[in-house]
């Protein structure tokens, strides 16, 4: 029965109470005597604060605390987790002091009897400025003669260098047949998920211990901050992620609210509840992408690349987030993808600009990585009158080549060492599934008729299931069934189901038996989070570990209670039995009461209670790949650009349960086709940004996405003890390559050359088909 | 809050109930903190998300956007009065789940409540009227596929 569970596309435990109503996300919290808190937000992009006046505000009705800079001026930055040694700790206050660096910083607090009231009462906060000058555009801001310097202190916006270098790019140089060169513009969007943040700060816990319910990612890591920032034990506090309504990297992040709620709450004796509102959303919680990558390739005769500098630039907006760097080091880590390129050398710039924090989001940097790199090849191709896939076969690493200790290191993970996968074999499957042959045909009889069609295809490496660790506990009661806690702290992925898949397969259970708890520091004592595709694969195997010790404790407890030598026992459907005495044996729930506290020892144990505790420390990175190919139209007339057709095929390692895996792929390349096709957070000149909403912040709907057919390789990693690796990212990295592959490869008949990701919207394209009518013209 | 308030009736999942409400008081909220109904959610406050989706008198309506005192009068339909008493899942709700129509499930309510509306006004509807409905709801999490596949199976044509 439990035999056989991994591997196959089981419906989720999760989604009963998800489809009836019964989740509780943060808004759903309510607790007696609860007050509210709306944030009052910098109005400027940089400014220095002359002046704040709260009495008005504070004598509106129903209000009971403000807190401005002044208040919490005691209180450390938020921490940054992946500076460099080197790097200029530009780090986010609390509440802004003496100045504010962007739009949506957060200046003050009110905290009233009802959200309505905070609101009005946030509204009468008078808050005097005096504006500086802004530094929004990327290359400016990191040039020696800036129009601003955020942190005069340091001198530079420059916060922090991240290098790489492999081989000897030189000498590849001076000997290459061609040079390519190509900066490409990678634009500012966000996470967006359904669900905003939001807490619940409760200092009514016994013993005065504060209770912090938060939308987030990593619990543990937020109880670690949250005592590091206030200066108390984590003992002191405990963090509830409860039903998180999805968070793609922007939650996993430190964020302000986290701590003044807090304070506020402690201060006031009562809970305190911030729900951040959608216009909010988009000053407040971290952006990402925005990045310039000036890329330089160096080619011989026969289309191999031979070696690679990238100079690349990242807006981190207006300070350092949790974690700041990781876009920069990812992006000029994993750059060359699945190609060999054994010469290489990075120069990646973290920078900070007059906008809101960026960090994180779904694939970090590796969706800039693709883009570059795959646009890169179609380029050479091009211009070398190679076709583009055998440019790409003659480039890849194969089977053989692997691991590949690829010479570069990846931030807070470590050292990029290729592990398993067939990236050739990859390649291949997706054109057979895409009918490439075949579509390339048609595009050129669409392209007769005038029609404007592109196909692009994108190969790439992802790093995935990153360390250090994560825990699995596992807990057999004397009803026979199990409770599994683990660290990770999942917002959609369906992790829960898959852990039960693995340990009701371990224990030969029904799947049904094993409830998995999550998200809560009390009940689940240390865990890591889920970010970085890392539950499944980590947090699974955790658990899976733990699931053996149980069984091999169950083995020994059995062999007192069927006495008989443990050697003589096996483990059949969920029992313990006799080998070759049928009917002789005993089940989980009478194995697990016999363990039970009110009974003597069993024989040969040194501890009580059927009950084990398994860290899975991971060895280094594991690597999954993919390949994706994407068909899209543009609308001469509108400039709309439809994706027609989309295939992939995807490896990342044993799959748990291929229905999850195939709807985290879905899902990732929805927000790849949103942020290349429809989503950006565009600022005017004065630093102001130009959304407040989804009513124009456009996220894809079901009309925009295209069929999506998906084909799975499983290459194991031999650092996993169950060969699983990460598949929640890469749906999203792999679009924004392919769909950007396809724009670009439509464009080229009309002379549009594109070295960058868009973002392509009607008016974006039409001014492109202007300018390749003038410039034709010309 | 405005001291300003009114009487209303409303009938929520088939209860009546008499109310005094503040004037400005959202529907949504009127369900999720006076009711405690929160399985209605708020994803934008602003109208373009559909998470906050309820049927009122039958049609579909976005809670976020109307006031409580509109309501007055009113039959309200919300997702937790959508599967049997004894938590058996509604064919709707076993058609979301049977083909993975949610991830982290918040905007799925609101989805659902639109899909109660729409198959009772049309049990089989086509591909058009599907697609119409689903212009109305974000998801972030899903890419839409499988949401589309498992309104395609209740419309007769999975
Ligand atoms: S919450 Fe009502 S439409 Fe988004
Ligand atoms: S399932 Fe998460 S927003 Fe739809």
């Amino acid at each position: 029965m439990a035999v056989g569970l991994v591997g196959t596309p089981v419906r989720r435990l999760e989604d009963h109470r998800l489809l009836t109503g019964k989740a509780c996300y943060v808004a759903d919290i309510v607790l007696p005597h609860m007050l509210h808190m709306a944030v009052v937000r910098s109005t400027r992009a940089h400014a220095e604060i002359m002046d704040i006046r709260t009495a008005a505000a504070l004598a509106a009705p129903g209000v009971r605390l403000i807190l401005t800079g002044e208040d919490v001026r005691d209180l450390g930055p938020l921490p940054c987790i992946d500076l460099f040694p080197d790097s200029k700790p530009a780090l986010h206050r609390v509440l802004a002091l003496d100045k504010v660096r962007y739009v949506g910083e957060p200046v003050a607090v009110v905290i009233a009897d009802d959200v309505y009231a905070a609101e009005d009462a946030a509204e009468l906060v008078e808050i005097y400025y005096r504006d500086l000058p802004v530094v929004l555009d990327l290359e400016e801001a990191a040039s020696d003669a800036p129009p601003a310097l955020l942190y005069p202190e340091f001198g530079t916006n420059v916060a922090n260098i991240c290098r790489q270098e492999v081989g000897d790019p030189d000498a590849a140089f001076a000997g290459a047949a061609h040079v390519f060169e190509e900066t490409f513009r990678i634009h500012r969007y966000a996470a967006a998920p359904m669900e905003t943040r939001g807490v619940v700060a409760d200092p009514t816990a016994q013993g005065g211990r504060i209770t912090l319910h938060t939308s987030t990612q990593f619990p543990h890591l937020v109880r670690a901050f949250l005592g590091g920032v206030l200066g108390i034990p984590e003992s002191e506090i405990r963090v509830v992620a409860p039903d998180v309504g999805g968070g793609f990297g922007a939650k996993c992040e430190f964020y302000p609210e986290e701590v003044v709620s807090v304070v506020a709450a402690r201060r006031l004796g009562r809970p305190v509840r911030w729900i951040e509102g959608r216009q909010e959303h988009f000053v407040a919680t971290t952006h990402a992408r925005e990045q310039v990558h000036a890329m330089r390739a160096a080619v011989d005769a026969d289309g191999v690349v031979t070696a690679v500098t990238l100079k690349s630039l990242t807006s981190n907006g207006a300070a350092m987030f949790t974690l700041a760097t990781t876009p920069a080091s990812i992006s000029s880590a994993m750059l060359r993808g699945p190609y060999r390129i054994p010469n290489y050398r990075a120069e990646s710039l973290s920078v900070l600009t007059s906008k809101t924090p960026l960090a994180v989001y779904r694939g970090a940097g590796h969706p800039q990585a693709v883009l570059c790199m795959e646009l890169m090849m179609d380029r050479i191709a091009r211009d070398l009158g190679i076709d583009r896939i055998d440019l790409r076969r003659r480039n890849m690493l194969t089977k053989q080549e692997l691991p590949s200790d690829r010479g570069t290191a990846i931030v807070l993970a470590g050292k990029v060492v290729y592990d398993s996968g067939d990236y050739p074999g990859c390649l291949d499957r997706v054109l057979e599934l895409a009918g490439w042959d075949d579509r390339l045909r048609r595009q050129a009889e669409a392209r007769a008729q005038g029609r404007i069609v592109g196909l692009g295809v994108a190969c790439f490496v992802e790093e995935t299931a990153i360390g250090p660790y994560e825990t699995g506990h596992v807990r057999v009661d004397g009803s026979g069934k199990v409770t599994v806690l683990t660290g990770a702290s999942p917002h959609g992925q369906g992790t829960a189901t898959a852990i039960a898949q693995l340990v009701a397969e371990e224990l030969q259970i029904p799947f049904t038996d094993v409830t998995v708890r999550h998200g809560d520091t009390d009940v689940v004592a240390d865990g890591v989070g889920t970010f970085a595709s890392r539950g499944g694969a980590i947090a699974g195997a955790a658990a899976r570990l733990a699931a053996h010790k149980v069984r091999e404790k169950a083995v020994l407890i059995a062999s007192e209670l069927l006495e008989a030598a443990a050697v003589d026992i096996e483990w059949v459907d969920g029992r313990a039995a006799i080998v070759g005495v049928p009917g002789r044996s005993v089940t989980l729930a009478e194995i697990a009461r016999r363990a039970t506290a009110w009974n003597s020892l069993p024989t040969g144990l040194s501890s009580f209670n059927l009950d084990e505790v398994a860290h899975h420390q991971v060895p280094g990175i594991s690597f999954a790949n993919a390949a994706h190919v994407a068909e899209v139209e543009i609308d001469r007339d509108t400039g709309t650009v439809r994706v027609l057709d989309y295939a992939v095929v995807h490896d990342s390692g044993r799959i748990i349960n291929p229905m999850i895996v195939e709807g985290q792929v879905h899902g990732g390349i929805a927000q790849g086709l949103g942020g290349l096709l429809m989503e950006e957070i565009a600022y005017d000149a004065a630093g102001r940004p130009l959304v407040s909403g989804f009513q124009d912040y456009f996220l894809p709907t079901s009309a925009e996405m295209p069929e999506i057919r998906t084909g799975f390789m499983e290459s194991p990693t031999p650092l996993n003890p169950y060969g699983m690796k990460g598949a929640g990212e890469g749906g999203t990295t792999g679009a924004v390559g392919a769909i950007a592959g396809a724009v670009a490869d439509a464009l080229v008949p009309l002379g549009v050359r594109v070295a960058g990701d868009g973002p392509f919207t009607p008016p974006a394209v039409m001014a492109l088909l202007a300018a390749a009518r003038k410039g034709a013209g010309a | 809050m405005s001291r300003d308030t009114r009487e209303i009736t409303v009938t929520v999942n088939g209860a009546p109930k008499r109310l005094t409400v503040p004037v400005r008081l959202l529907l949504s909220d009127l369900l999720r903190d006076v009711l405690g109904l929160t399985g209605t959610h708020v994803g934008c406050g602003q109208g373009p998300c559909g998470s906050c989706t309820v049927l009122a008198d039958g049609g579909t309506v976005r809670s976020c956007l109307m006031l409580a005192v509109q309501a007055d009068g009113m039959e309200i339909e919300t997702i937790e009065g959508v599967a049997a008493g004894d938590g058996a899942l509604h064919r709707i709700q076993e058609a979301f789940r049977e083909h993975h129509a949610l991830q982290c499930g918040f905007c799925t309510p609101g989805i659902v409540m639109a899909t109660v509306g729409l198959l009772r006004r049309s049990p089989h509807p086509s591909a058009d009227e599907r697609a119409e409905l689903m212009e109305g709801h974000l998801c972030r999490c899903t890419g839409y596929r499988n949401i589309d596949a498992a309104l395609a199976a209740l419309a007769g044509e999975g």
